[in-house]
């Protein structure tokens, strides 16, 4: 299968084609969802030892459960947030137990549900961000979590203002598009 | 914390009112999500080295007797050997030489390897002779996978005669299968190899 096919496939083509013991269809896969695994685990499991062994064990799992993946069932995405949560879910379980139950009190931290919400959205927007150009990547990330302006962006990159608002703009209509198209 | 974004410098007041809502909704998610997280060096490449097993699952936590045996078999690949030197100020626990590439031909080196702390830290030492000193570069130590650089163990500067340099290794050194040393010259592409075990 020529590289670039394989770069353009969808997730699901991918994993079928992983299925059938296809390595760069699983590497491609790997590139593409490696940092979306990797925030969901720091974001449940908040150590990045246990996050990166959640990683090795959702790939590892991927690898051996692809055959299992129905593509009529739905698109490739969401198996695979699938397989991660329940690799991470196996590691949080494998923490040991705390000896003393912490007392009841009210807690203002977010509910399971909304937990759930958080880190579907943070999946899919960070996989949307995997299939961005890096220039177009690189004014998004700087813009949101950089902290810098769009004249701070220039100056940084070494582009003119105007390169730095039409790789934006082109860069959140192209995520709108993936977002809206649940990145099958 | 970083500050949000203004959505009007984003994109302007050139766009229509469908647009401006569908980036608009795109500008709150990634506010939402939050940034994605750095992928560390062990998680740069997957690892499809084993052909029934894909991906090799280490234990990082696995306790210090895992560690030592990953150790081990990292030392065996690469032709470690023990030497239990003590004395000039570093706790060698086992050596193993370096080999110049064709880049410093009339290089050596030894690297030196210390004991594993209680926080994860490989103390490591290099004594080296023969490389050639960079008034406007450095030197750096990287551990390998698939024979490429994939994670940094710390920079280094040489003079004329042998130096020795003190660094140091956070990771799990199962992961890896060797160590080079790349010349890195600001401005310049890629990473050229000059020492390797």
């Amino acid at each position: 299968m020529p590289a670039m096919a394989t770069n353009e496939a969808t997730d699901g083509e991918l994993i079928v084609r992983a299925g059938d013991g296809d390595r760069g269809a699983f590497e491609v896969l790997y590139r593409r969802y490696a940092r979306p695994v990797f925030g969901l685990a720091l974001r449940r499991l908040g150590d990045r030892g246990r996050a990166e062994d959640a990683v090795q064990e959702t790939f590892a799992s991927v690898w051996r459960a692809a055959r299992s993946y129905k593509p009529e069932r739905g698109p490739g995405g969401p198996w695979l947030y699938a397989v991660a949560r329940n690799a991470i879910i196996d590691r949080s379980r494998a923490r040991s137990e705390p000896a003393v139950e912490a007392p009841d009190q009210e807690s203002h931290e977010a509910g399971p549900a909304d937990r759930a919400e958080t880190s579907w959205t943070a999946w899919r927007v960070h996989r949307a961000l995997e299939e961005l150009s890096v220039n177009e990547r690189s004014v998004i990330e700087l813009a949101y979590w950089g902290g810098l302006s769009q004249s701070e962006v220039a100056e940084y990159l070494g582009i003119p203002l105007g390169t730095v608002k039409t790789r934006t703009r082109a860069a959140l209509a192209r995520m709108a598009g993936l977002l809206e198209g649940e990145l099958e | 914390m970083t500050r949000e974004p203004d959505f009007r410098e984003l994109v302007g007041e050139d766009l229509s009112p469908e647009e401006r809502a569908r980036l608009e909704r795109v500008h709150e998610l990634l506010i939402e999500a939050g940034p994605p997280p750095e992928l560390t060096p062990a998680l740069a490449e997957p690892d499809t080295a084993e052909p029934e097993m894909p991906i090799q699952l280490p234990r990082r936590r696995a306790g210090a007797m895992l560690a030592l045996a990953a150790t081990i078999a990292l030392l065996a690949l690469v032709g470690g050997f023990l030497v239990g030197r003590k004395g000039e100020g570093f706790p060698t626990a086992r050596s193993f030489p370096m080999h110049p590439t064709g880049l410093a031909q009339n290089a050596s080196a030894t690297l030196d390897l210390g004991k594993l702390d209680q926080n994860g830290n490989w103390p490591l030492r290099i004594v080296v002779k023969g490389l050639k000193p960079l008034p406007h570069g450095y030197y750096e130590m990287w551990l390998t996978k698939h024979g490429k650089p994939v994670a940094s163990c710390g920079t280094f500067a040489v003079g004329t005669g042998e130096s020795k340099v003190r660094l140091n290794a956070p990771y799990n050194l199962g992961r890896y299968d060797g160590w080079v040393v790349t010349r890195e010259v600001p401005h310049t592409a890629g990473h050229p190899v000059v020492l390797s075990t």
